[in-house]
């Protein structure tokens, strides 16, 4: 309540009633909010960090968890090859579906950059996979497709192949189904360069042009420089997608064939939910999760190299 | 400020009459009746009991929760199952209807169905186990419920035996015993199955070859030979737990007792018949067969004829001829040569659970009972699951099956002839080594791994497998 004025002048702030404190604009806000923090707390904060404790744990899920401190961990790196195999089988998507997506996504902004009568619709079109995304229904159509009696083969032999390859089937191709349909899912990339792409001053295009240079030297002195904060931002965005990728391998190959296509987090929730071992794949998730945070730091610490804000001038 | 509070006594006020209204839904309402039994009328806010009694009269109910009098909780209150299993298109039509017949007999009782096929179904068991909200009765198999029981999840159904809500009298011991564990038991078997191979009769027909009850390995190798000399119609041999297990049978070994001491024995034999088959010019090949999933029955490569035969459950069999859409047999898995025993053996084909955690085990046991016993029930089943355990069922279903049915019933039969006893329920830790098994072989089809060399890597890395599992 309210101070005692009776103290005088000595009493210069005065305590706020309790409805006052209600009023100000502070806490207004965080009754905005409320909705959003409660579902982060329960639905994000409070499961990682439960995660985190079980990653300590021995824990089948039918039975109370028991604590073993880093076993899981020694356990993951030492004693199970399966371990680096899934890891390498990720990394090696990562490192081709990412910038290959990146590259697609690019030269398709870059047609579309003009607003032509129909750009409206070919963006929403080149959009469209990528919303409709890791979907199960895609992931089992493009099973269907890849199949040895699919749709590609079906391609293939109009134009005279052989049309019988089992794409899926196959060790060395298995995985490629996989990127292609990564890549195949670079509208939403494309139009965060679209939005990057129209920020670049089209004086600076004029200017070249007067100087007389080429489209190539355009794209490579104006365009490509321009957009590296642009690219920056896709490449971490789609590597953390990348590492994350589930749908497809657990839907399309199962990780067929002979664990060629077994994602990281395929593997995780093997463990988990198939072998009973709770703990271990919290274990891998955490690893995880410290994995694409120091891919993620290392790229901000390097960006000065390469990025180029045009505020910072 | 006075704005302020309006404001907030309005939707307070907006808040409650929704959850007044979301009470006109029956279940709710005569829940909440239920619920306060108990307490008494008294207790609640009058609009909420007389709405229940409202909803319950114009429900037409049987037994109305008479607006919360201290009625004993399980007395016609309704109760809601949820029901959970695994199966194919077949499996869950023919479940669905048995469980709408049987909500037409009991008003009372509504029943919540879930299924998935096979592959899903553990991991989301699992799953629904971490999260407390197994459902009431779950299908088990004979392949989890020691893992199941361990870990308490199961109910132990002997009290319901003992005072008849489950009726016994004309199911055989040994069924009761198949799901039994240290004398308790803990599942009701739904019907008897056998492992057999399917195998498309018209291709056989088409080559001139007669397949016997059971072949030899070497027989069998002439009967693939001249099948695909005849009609270039593959074969496909299987790379599933089942398969190594009766290959370990036949030899007179237990596999899983094999694997826990490291012993390659059995193993080794199944890895070279499979890199024999792998390498004869009958076998699909290996990356035809890793993108169909042989597990499920729409997949299966007899299917679309991409083999002449299948490995499978004898009730596997119907749902596996309705979607193949032609005439298929049944005969039991090859035998190796020179076989010590017979491998064939009769195996609950699945189970019904009550989840220890479920809060309707009286009603839940009744469902089992009648799913079990009701031959209006079974009649719509027809055996979907395996041959009915009651033995009048089993009789009145017979006489009234279909010609494909018939085959199952006749198989079985044969089977339980020859059959010996089956093995003790696999180990924790199975379902590793099934991946662990799947994998080794898909590498030795594709000549990636040699069999001796694979069996012994198999039957070390399965015994640190079943020791960790162990020691949980």
């Amino acid at each position: 309540m309210k101070a005692d004025s009776a103290a005088g002048v000595k009493a210069v702030k005065t305590k706020k009633t309790f409805t006052q404190k209600l009023d100000t604009q502070g806490v207004a806000g965080y009754v905005f909010i409320l909705p959003f923090i409660i579902g982060f707390l329960a639905f994000l904060l409070v499961p990682m960090i439960m995660s985190l404790v079980y990653s300590f744990t021995e824990y089948d899920i039918l039975r109370e968890p028991t604590f073993i401190g880093v076993a899981n961990y020694i356990d993951m790196f030492t004693n199970n090859a399966k371990f680096w195999d899934v890891l390498q089988v990720t990394l090696y998507y990562v490192v081709f579906s990412v910038p290959l997506r990146l590259v697609m996504a690019l030269l398709v902004a870059m047609l579309l950059v003009k607003s032509t009568k129909l750009s409206g619709f070919y963006r929403a079109v080149f959009y469209l996979p990528s919303i409709i995304g890791s979907s199960v229904a895609v992931a089992l159509l493009w099973k269907r497709m890849f199949a040895s009696d699919g749709v590609v083969n079906g391609v293939i032999k109009l134009f005279g192949g052989q049309g019988n390859t089992a794409w899926l089937g196959r060790g060395d191709t298995a995985i490629w189904t996989l990127i292609i349909l990564a890549i195949w899912q670079f509208g939403s990339s494309m139009l965060i360069f679209l939005s990057g792409l129209k920020q670049i001053p089209v004086s600076l295009y004029e200017a070249a042009t007067v100087d007389g240079a080429n489209g190539p030297q355009k794209f490579w002195s104006i365009t490509l420089p321009m957009l590296t904060p642009t690219i920056f931002f896709n490449l971490v965005n789609q590597l953390i997608n990348g590492f994350m990728a589930f749908t497809q391998s657990y839907i399309i190959t199962g990780g067929a064939p002979r664990d060629k296509t077994l994602f990281y987090t395929v593997y995780m929730y093997k463990q988990c939910f198939t072998y009973n071992k709770l703990g271990y794949g919290c274990a891998m998730a955490w690893f995880m999760v410290i994995l694409v945070g120091l891919i993620t730091l290392v790229l901000f610490k390097t960006q000065h190299l390469w990025v180029h804000y045009e505020a910072e001038e | 400020m006075k704005r302020k509070i309006l404001a907030l006594t309005l939707a307070t006020a907006m808040a409650m009459s929704l959850a007044a209204c979301g009470g006109s839904s029956t279940t709710a309402a005569t829940k909440a009746a239920a619920g306060t039994t108990k307490a008494a009328a008294a207790t609640t806010a009058a609009a909420g009991t007389t709405k229940a009694a409202a909803t319950t009269a114009a429900a037409g109910t049987t037994k109305a929760a008479a607006a919360g009098t201290t009625a004993k909780a399980g007395s016609g209150e309704q109760v809601t199952l949820n029901l959970i299993w695994w199966g194919n298109q077949t499996r869950n039509d023919v479940t669905k209807k048995a469980c709408d017949l049987y909500m037409q007999k009991n008003p009372n009782v509504k029943i919540n169905v879930e299924f998935t096929d096979w592959t899903g179904y553990w991991d989301k068991l699992s799953a629904m186990a971490a999260g407390g909200n197994l459902p009431d009765i779950i299908q088990q198999d004979y392949a989890y419920i020691t893992q199941w029981h361990a870990s308490n999840q199961l109910a132990d159904l002997s009290e319901f035996i003992k005072s008849g809500t489950i009726d016994t009298k004309k199911i055989p011991q040994s069924v009761i015993d198949s799901g039994s564990i240290g004398g308790k038991c803990y599942a009701i078997s739904l019907g008897s199955n056998a492992p057999c191979m399917t195998y498309d009769k018209t291709i056989t027909d088409q080559a001139g070859v007669t397949i016997p009850d059971q072949m030899t390995m070497d027989e069998f190798d002439k009967v693939c030979q001249t099948i695909f000399e005849k009609t270039g119609v593959k074969t496909f041999y299987s790379n599933d737990a089942t398969i190594l297990q009766t290959t370990a049978r036949s030899l007179g070994n237990d596999i899983y007792g094999e694997l826990k001491d490291g012993k390659d024995t059995s193993t080794k034999v199944f890895f070279n018949d499979c890199a024999t088959i792998a390498r004869k010019p009958y076998a699909v090949a290996p990356d035809i067969l890793a993108e169909k999933n042989a597990e499920v029955v729409e997949t299966k490569p007899i299917i679309d004829k991409t083999s002449w035969n299948d490995f499978a459950f004898s009730n596997m069999f119907i749902a596996t001829s309705k979607a193949a859409g032609r005439n298929l047999a049944m005969t039991m898995f090859p035998a190796q040569n020179g076989a010590k025993q017979q491998s064939m053996y009769l195996k609950p084909s699945q189970f019904f659970s009550i989840s220890e955690t479920s809060k309707h085990k009286e009603e839940a046991a009744k469902f089992i009972n009648w799913f079990t016993n009701d031959v209006d029930c079974n009649l719509i089943l027809m055996g979907e699951r395996g041959i009915p355990v009651n033995s009048d069922v089993a009789a009145a279903v017979k006489a009234k099956v279909d010609d494909v049915n018939k085959q199952v019933y006749d198989y079985v039969d044969k089977v339980s002839k020859v059959a010996t006893p089956i093995d003790k329920p696999d180990p924790a830790g199975k379902g590793e080594i099934n991946d662990l098994l799947k994998t080794t072989v898909e590498g030795i089809r594709y000549g990636e791994l040699k069999a001796d060399k694979a069996a012994a890597d198999f039957a070390s890395q399965s015994k640190t497998i079943l020791e960790k599992a162990a020691s949980k």
